[in-house]
């Protein structure tokens, strides 16, 4: 089965009804956590299934840069997830959400050194193990650096992804939310990532708040962010694109004009 | 071998949600607002789950969540929302929605504090601010407003 | 071979001839009574439905009182009306285009601080109502009050029989004759005429219409935790409509209480409580339930 295509957008039940109306939709991804593994699926998913739509479950709890080995139930439901909705990949986060036995309640970013990348590239291969299909792996944005870092970003992410022959997830919010933050040219990092190896792109809205650039996904897509796109596509241009809103969502009309922005940056057909 | 990832990630994240030190070559400036961020992202998921009770709380939300929440990490929105109401009531400062809103709840299912909660499957009624719910069968009805 | 009255016959009919006869009467009433509710009660085909707008909808759905509550949740929905803090309601904005009589006459009367409660008795709204009411009827969908009137007929004519049954029972005991099979006779007829009483307000194509717009709008169910600045005033309006006055609560918890909004009895905790154990989850994590809000992004937000 091939992977995503085109346009896409975020699965939440808050906005299954809008999802649901987008004729021109051919892809979309769910939180592999809200999904139940035996089933049945949410109704408004089923229906997209039935229409054709890719699904592509996304974990965000996994935590596969946890030192500790990935929890092997964890690594079964999302691969059941997959089966259930017969996706061509899953998605996980460079990520850890939980050390010493509690819960961090979000992602938050591995120190960039050669333990962590073993250690990410170990619960990388378990779940690769498992799972039906492919995965692809996201970086993610975060306000700050490990003391310690001996790789620099585009290193550090190059080095997991040719040793895991995962794919690349590419957030290009999180691209500009990094540069933004530490004050460096989030096309550089561009350059030096491995795009051959990119599945799909999250493009997500944030906004500035006590001097650091917050990607919340509760804000519209910032003009800055939808530059980066263009300068993505220009150099190479990504299977498909995600937007991705997890709350406080706009009047319908609004979020489409965002998806149209989407695809009008991208030269992909518009799906509204 | 991972032994040193597991204990500074570890530090990491208790110094975000726990409370704990600032690990030495971390920008503390940098770690407040991420644990600023992080209770805020909490607040927005706790509301979901007890949306009467942040709608009660109004614009004071996310400061009576915050201001709860720090330095106590998340056991689930649910819980959280649960922990928090019940440490209103205590102090008297649950308002009115949310004292109907925890009544219900208390009414549907068990919650001891200390363990996810359990539906209940006999009837039971719960009360929170002078507001009284009774449950059914899963029906859960208001007997008596909150005091306003 | 004729049956001679023999002496002490109740009213001189004998005993197995009165119930004979009086169980052809009941049959052929409660047969009748059904025919006539099946035929009446059908309403036109699925395909003639057409369109509803949300405050028909919840006119079928819960009268005319629900009808209000939608016609508020979409004028709330829009910004049209707000709500004071001595619970009266007043005007928040202009209306909006497309907006139906009811929807003028309850702006109307927001912008004469009516409450909310006393909405049903403006005459405006009044006259809004009738004209729903009077609409769907002629499209077959709500049964009109004469139309309920006939059709009680039928059980009033089994409480009727009912009666003449026990008065022939008293007189039976009176002269000692046997009336256990009357007594027994009189059991169903007393529960078919108690039955046959209810009389529903709409027509069985209304229901299935209902049935088929829940289906379609599951989205909109409060548990589903919807987005109504996404779906706009008529999401909003549909979603009170189809899923009652928990919609209103749902989408403006602080307008609901403030204009004291009647709750309705919900059913548990709907989704909020997530995952309730389920494997998805792990253990003692929050309950995503299924939204976004999980670890979406980097430490942002």
């Amino acid at each position: 089965m091939t992977g995503p295509q085109g346009v896409g957008i975020g699965w939440r039940p808050e906005i299954a009804g809008f999802v649901a109306d987008l004729p021109g939709l051919r892809f979309v991804e769910v939180v592999a956590e809200g999904v139940t593994a035996t089933g049945p699926l949410p109704e408004g998913l089923a229906t997209l299934r039935e229409r054709g739509v890719t699904v592509v479950p996304h974990g965000v709890r996994l935590s596969l840069g946890g030192a500790e080995p990935v929890d092997p139930a964890r690594v079964a439901h999302l691969a059941a997830v997959a089966e259930l909705v017969g996706a061509p990949l899953v998605s996980e986060h460079i990520a850890f959400v939980r050390a010493g036995g509690v819960e961090a309640g979000h992602l938050l970013p591995l120190p960039r050194s050669r333990e962590a990348v073993d250690a990410i590239c170990a619960n990388v291969a378990r779940a690769q193990a498992e799972l039906p299909v492919p995965i692809a792996l996201e970086p993610i944005a975060a306000l700050f650096d490990w003391p310690d870092d001996e790789l620099d970003e585009a290193g550090f992410l190059t080095e997991i992804l040719l040793r895991t022959d995962a794919f690349l997830l590419l957030d290009i919010a999180n691209v500009y939310a990094n540069a933004r933050n530490r004050g460096t040219d989030p096309a550089a990092l561009l350059d030096r990532l491995p795009l051959d190896r990119v599945s799909y792109v999250h493009v997500a809205g944030g906004t500035e708040q006590g001097g650091y650039y917050h990607d919340t996904h509760t804000d519209p897509v910032p003009p800055p962010v939808l530059d980066l796109l263009r300068e993505l596509c220009a150099r190479r241009r990504p299977p498909a694109l995600l937007l991705e809103r997890d709350g406080h969502y706009p009047p319908g009309p609004v979020l489409r004009a965002e998806l149209d922005a989407l695809a009008a940056a991208s030269g992909f057909p518009v799906v509204t | 071998m991972s032994g040193g990832l597991a204990e500074r990630q570890a530090a990491l994240v208790a110094a975000l949600v726990a409370g704990g030190p600032v690990p030495p070559g971390f920008d503390p400036a940098a770690l407040a607002a991420a644990g600023a961020a992080l209770l805020r992202k909490r607040a927005g998921e706790v509301a979901r789950h007890w949306p009467l009770l942040a709608a009660g709380l109004g614009p004071r939300w996310q400061s009576t969540f915050a201001g709860w929440a720090a330095g106590r990490p998340t056991a689930g929105s649910l819980r959280d929302g649960w922990d928090l109401a019940r440490d209103l009531r205590d102090r008297g400062t649950l308002p009115p929605l949310g004292a109907e809103e925890l009544a219900a709840r208390e009414a549907t299912d068990r919650y001891d504090g200390h363990t996810p909660p359990r539906p209940r499957r006999l009837p039971g009624w719960g009360r929170a601010g002078g507001a009284v719910a009774i449950q059914v069968a899963g029906r859960v009805r208001l007997l008596r407003p909150a005091r306003h | 071979m004729t049956v001679l009255a023999a002496p002490g016959d109740t009213w001189g009919i004998p005993g197995p001839t009165f119930l004979g006869i009086y169980l052809l009467a009941t049959v052929v009433v409660v047969v009748g009574t059904l025919v006539h509710r099946i035929l009446v009660l059908a309403g036109p085909t699925a395909g003639d439905v057409g369109q509803l707008g949300p405050q028909q909808v919840a006119y079928l759905n819960g009268g005319e009182q629900l009808a209000v509550w939608a016609s508020l949740g979409g004028l709330r929905g829009s910004g049209a009306i707000g709500v004071r803090p001595d619970r009266r309601l007043t005007t928040g904005g202009p209306l909006p285009a497309g907006t139906t009589p009811l929807d003028q006459a309850i702006h109307l009367a927001a912008g004469r601080n009516a409450t909310a409660r006393e909405l049903r008795r403006d005459e405006w709204v009044r006259r809004a109502l009738d004209q729903l009411r009077t609409g769907l009827e002629q499209a077959g969908l709500a049964v009109s009050p004469a139309r309920r009137a006939a059709l009680r007929r039928g059980a009033f004519l089994l409480s009727a029989l009912s009666l003449v049954g026990i008065i022939r029972i008293i007189a039976g005991l009176q002269n000692d004759r046997p009336v256990l099979l009357l007594v027994l006779c009189q059991i169903p007829l007393v529960v078919a005429s108690i039955l046959l009483h209810v009389v529903p307000r709409r027509t069985r194509a209304a229901t299935q219409a209902l049935r088929g717009l829940r289906r379609q709008h599951t989205y909109l169910a409060p548990a589903s935790g919807p987005a109504y600045a996404t779906y706009g005033a008529a999401g909003a309006a549909m979603g009170v409509a189809l899923f009652g006055t928990a919609s209103l609560w749902a989408m403006d918890p602080g307008f609901a209480a403030e204009a004291e909004i009647q709750r309705q009895a919900t059913s548990g905790a709907g989704g909020s409580s997530g995952c309730g154990g389920g494997s998805s989850c792990g253990g003692g994590s929050s309950s995503c339930g299924g939204g976004g809000g999980c670890g979406g992004g980097g430490c942002g937000g």
